[in-house]
């Protein structure tokens, strides 16, 4: 289906960019699993690696962003071209969005460390950092199969990371009004979880870009949408 | 979503408002043969006023035959053979009735290679208005040869050389000369053929802004191999195939998402 451009270079500069983008959300995933190692087993040492490994998501974006441009004013890229390279860029910054709520969820190691009252129970912030890792990795496999199909049903997943948050948002309101000493950690906690479930968001952007590739037209429909912590009001809850 | 309009009647968007347009000129099952070759194929496309249509393809698609039609440029070649219909104004222009030399009036030609007359610059305008009897005298003439030269954006630089010998000039101007001697008769369509392939960039550019200002008065049909050109200029855009017009919409929406995959691999530069 896909034929090679009859420039040569050019397919190359395009495979270069993609592969650029691949390197750059496994990265990502690994942030954001090690962000949760180091949260759940308190280790600031691993919490400082992933702080520093911060700055290579940077710098891929940059790099991205900059071929990107160069193949926009090289190229002359039409149709399908021109919307993927566009998209490489968005890809990125959605990517280093993500990057940094790794960073974020690391920087907290430190204060939740230091907090020793409250024990949280980390199991469903490890489910829903788990989940995000693997909406990561089914949508750059969209992206690497510019499968629409695939794209869609990373889309339509990230209500459930939006329902563990609402879950983990009313429990974290329990423990706070049940003990004010708790308030600290558990709002840490629940930025922690915000950045998580922000995570899943930006994936879903991702998702749309890649639909937008592969089909030309943006995604329209009304993505199921999970998160009702803005409705919660401690008295509504038991 | 822009949806392509293939062969539907044009639209054109202003303030927000979609008002239907009367096309200028209409083609419907045109066929061109030359001899055995059966050149075009079906060809139905509509050519809007106050608009730039592109038609782009590779070589030997059909495009510029498919120009040349327009104006009945055809006809001079004996084994060539034009079925269908092509209406100016409703008016079919193959009509036994028509007068050709009316016609080309009406629809006039630039080609790829600017070719004034070895005349003085004043002569290579006031030309075709001397034939066709549209000056009365010659101070109408000269009028003409003003309001057509500035039209084509030469005004400023041959004003005082009038009597220059049109060849004297460059590439760029010899172009915008022929564009001047094709606007003096106040034609109605313009056709132009790879007008800008023998030019620089800059002069290029210069015509390209031309083309964009003559679309107010005119309807505009070009010929280019340059898809970045047709991109810049044109509102329509039609791709050409093996004879056959694949495709025709909006520019912007062929040249970002395209829907057939000939098209798409033709624009992005890709093995067919």
């Amino acid at each position: 289906m896909t034929h090679s451009h009859i420039v040569s270079s050019f397919d190359e500069d395009l495979n270069r960019l993609r592969t650029k983008i691949v390197t750059m959300a496994n990265l990502v995933a690994k942030q954001f699993s090690d962000a949760e190692k180091a949260l759940v087993s308190k280790d600031l040492k691993l919490a400082k690696i992933v702080r520093e490994n911060d700055k290579q998501v940077d710098q891929l974006e940059q790099e991205i962003e900059k071929s990107s441009i160069e193949l926009i004013a090289m190229r002359s890229p039409m149709a399908d071209d021109l919307r993927e390279i566009i998209s490489a860029i968005k890809i990125s910054n959605a990517l280093e969005r993500i990057g940094d709520y790794a960073k974020n969820l690391s920087k907290r190691v430190i204060v939740l460390n230091e907090t020793n009252k409250f024990d949280a129970n980390y199991a469903v912030l490890s489910q829903m950092v788990n989940l995000i890792n693997i909406m990561n990795k089914d949508v750059i496999d969209a992206y690497v199969n510019k499968s629409a199909e695939k794209a869609i049903s990373v889309w339509t997943r990230d209500i459930v990371v939006d329902n563990l948050y609402d879950t983990l948002f009313r429990e974290m309101l329990t423990y706070m009004m049940e003990n004010p000493e708790l308030i600290t950690p558990a709002t840490h906690l629940l930025f922690v979880a915000k950045n998580i479930e922000r995570a899943g968001d930006h994936l879903t952007n991702i998702a749309e870009l890649i639909y937008y590739i592969v089909e030309g037209i943006p995604l329209e429909l009304n993505r199921p949408k999970g998160d009702k912590s803005s409705e919660v009001n401690t008295e509504d809850l038991d | 979503m822009v949806e392509n309009m293939n062969m539907q009647s044009s639209k054109n968007e202003i303030g927000g408002q979609q008002k239907a347009i009367t096309p200028k000129m209409r083609a419907r099952k045109v066929n061109v043969y030359y001899g055995e070759n059966h050149a075009l194929k079906d060809i139905n496309l509509d050519i809007n006023p106050n608009e730039v249509t592109a038609l782009i393809g590779p070589s030997g698609c059909g495009k510029s035959t498919f120009l040349r039609s327009l104006n009945r440029m055809n006809d001079i070649i004996d084994i060539c053979r034009v079925e269908g219909t092509i209406t100016l104004d409703g008016e079919d222009i193959n009509n036994k009735s028509i007068d050709v030399v009316q016609l080309r009036a009406r629809i006039g030609m630039v080609f790829q290679k600017p070719n004034p007359f070895p005349k003085s610059i004043y002569d290579n305008i006031a030309y075709g208005p001397r034939i066709h009897g549209i000056a009365n005298n010659k101070h109408e003439l000269d009028e003409i040869v003003h309001s057509s030269l500035k039209k084509a954006g030469l005004w400023n630089e041959v004003h005082d050389r009038l009597d220059a010998s049109g060849t004297s000039l460059s590439g760029g101007q010899q172009q915008r000369l022929c564009i001047a001697r094709t606007i003096a008769i106040e034609p109605e369509v313009i056709l132009m053929d790879e007008p800008c392939s023998a030019l620089d960039p800059i002069a290029t550019a210069v015509i390209e802004e031309l083309i964009d200002e003559l679309k107010n008065r005119y309807a505009i049909v070009i010929v280019t191999h340059s898809m970045q050109q047709a991109a810049r200029i044109s509102q329509k855009t039609a791709f050409f195939h093996l004879g056959k017009l694949m495709e025709h919409g909006d520019t912007a929406t062929i040249f970002t998402n395209p829907t057939h995959q000939k098209t798409r691999d033709y624009i992005t530069g890709r093995y067919g």
